[in-house]
């Protein structure tokens, strides 16, 4: 069994993680009914800069460096996320698979020979939470439970001050986009995004095809970009502090 | 999929977009773990959507633009209530007068007996003589046909041949209305010039998948 706990006031010290992952040799994963703990907390937008993934970065993962582990679950939990969002509608369950990907790499990493090729860090991670997925699968046949509130808005619970101002800053650029377009095609993306409505219905509506929509996105996201890789190049990268 | 395969499908909007198919999805989503300009590319996109949602949720949606035909020059700028009013004015007298005059006259004609010319030929011998009906012109005439007796027809068709030897009309004939082996025939004589026509007459036997000809005869219209 693989579990996170609160590092106590004896194991303080060295390392400054809050957290420490312990392992019961012998003993299998137990999926359901395994109670964990909030993995790392993670301010949206920072931490996701440019890393390699090479034998230093995984040593580092692997002797449980904090700011290492940090770079790591925010960079990966974005696109579990952006992977599970289409797969599975209840936020909870996305929050589960997610956990459970980080618990079995981070697992794996202390087993001997568990990450043969540490360039290959993301697709394993990705590979990872497909077999955890499948297993979701296996393990819930009907889908959400009637609990689960579909609805609910999976927030960050950590905002500070610098993320907040990124984020006012993000939005503003969003809306000068927004403000620049066509009305037509402000409409569109309001009919895809917002309403959600069946893409061939609104490309018949508004006399455009499928690759008129891509080359509308692609063109706001490239201009959305700068901003975006301001809003995550504010914090140092991993291994440069001293 | 290679990071150039990606850039060449779209295959970030794709994916933003849900347009990937389960294979496709699989390659990117392994490409896109390992590729971190991809990951940028995407993770940009999907923060674009996400506060494109929150943009829009505020911004009051302007009232719908009807797709209007242009006002400049189309085909219906001739309708101006100058052109259209006497085109009706028009319209309305033709009808008047049709109403009023040319079909009481047409039905009170309908409705008196009145002499119409034939033929009688065998549909299923070629005879020497061509019969003759004369008519005046756009006088309707009669042909009546003697079918040979089969009973094993469900059906017939008639088709008449103009003297220019194209089909003019074909008429579908149940086989109740063959009654004593003959059928009566009207013909219109609207617009008909004089010659020879040729009827011709195929049988639909049951079970069978289409018809076959069971003999044609000549007659000649001679326009008095």
């Amino acid at each position: 069994m693989v579990y996170l706990r609160e590092r106590s006031e004896d194991e303080r010290g060295v390392l400054s993680s809050p957290l420490v992952i312990v392992l019961i040799p012998g003993s299998q994963t137990a999926y359901k009914g395994v109670r964990y703990f909030p993995l790392l907390r993670f301010p949206r937008g920072k931490l996701l800069q440019f890393q390699a993934f090479d034998e230093s970065y995984v040593e580092r993962l692997r002797s449980g460096d904090f700011r290492t582990q940090e770079h790591f679950v925010a960079y990966f939990s974005e696109l579990i996320q952006l992977k599970l969002r289409t797969r599975l509608h209840s936020p909870q369950a996305i929050e589960d698979v997610r956990q459970e990907t980080f618990v079995r790499v981070l697992a794996a990493l202390r087993t001997p020979g568990g990450i043969r090729h540490p360039e290959r860090l993301g697709p394993f991670v990705n590979s990872i939470c497909n077999n955890v997925l499948l297993e979701h699968y296996r393990a819930n046949p009907n889908g959400p439970s009637i609990d689960d509130d579909p609805e609910t808005d999976f927030a960050d619970p950590v905002i500070d001050i610098l993320g907040a101002v990124a984020a006012r800053q993000m939005e503003q650029k969003v809306r000068e986009i927004l403000d620049e377009m066509a009305e037509r095609d402000r409409r569109i993306l309001r009919a895809v995004f917002l309403e959600e409505l069946d893409k061939d219905e609104v490309c018949r509506e508004f006399g455009v095809d499928r690759d008129y929509l891509r080359v509308l996105l692609h063109r706001a996201k490239q201009s959305f970009k700068s901003i975006y890789l301001k809003s995550i190049e504010r914090t140092p990268p991993v291994g440069k502090q001293s | 999929m290679d990071h150039k395969d990606a850039v060449r499908l779209k295959a970030t909007e794709r994916y933003l977009l849900n347009e990937l198919d389960p294979d496709l999805l699989d390659q990117f989503e392994e490409h896109l773990f390992d590729c971190q300009e991809c990951a940028l590319d995407v993770r940009a996109g999907a923060m674009f959507v996400e506060q494109s949602k929150n943009v829009l949720t505020e911004t009051p949606q302007s009232a719908p633009t009807p797709v209007m035909p242009s006002t400049q020059k189309n085909w219906l700028s001739w309708l101006r209530p100058a052109v259209a009013v006497p085109v009706m004015a028009l319209l309305l007298a033709v009808v008047a007068y049709q109403n009023l005059m040319e079909w009481p006259a047409i039905k009170s004609a309908s409705a008196l007996p009145e002499i119409v010319p034939y033929a009688t030929m065998n549909i299923a011998t070629r005879g020497a003589t061509v019969p003759v009906i004369a008519a005046k012109p756009g006088q309707n005439f009669s042909l009546l046909v003697d079918v040979p007796p089969d009973g094993d027809f469900s059906s017939y068709i008639a088709d008449l041949y103009n003297p220019a030897g194209k089909i003019e009309w074909s008429l579908a004939i149940p086989a109740a209305a063959v009654a004593n082996d003959s059928l009566c025939v009207r013909v219109p004589g609207t617009n008909r010039p004089g010659g020879v026509y040729v009827l011709a007459l195929r049988g639909i036997r049951r079970e069978s998948n289409g018809p076959s000809e069971i003999g044609r005869h000549s007659f000649e219209l001679r326009l008095q």
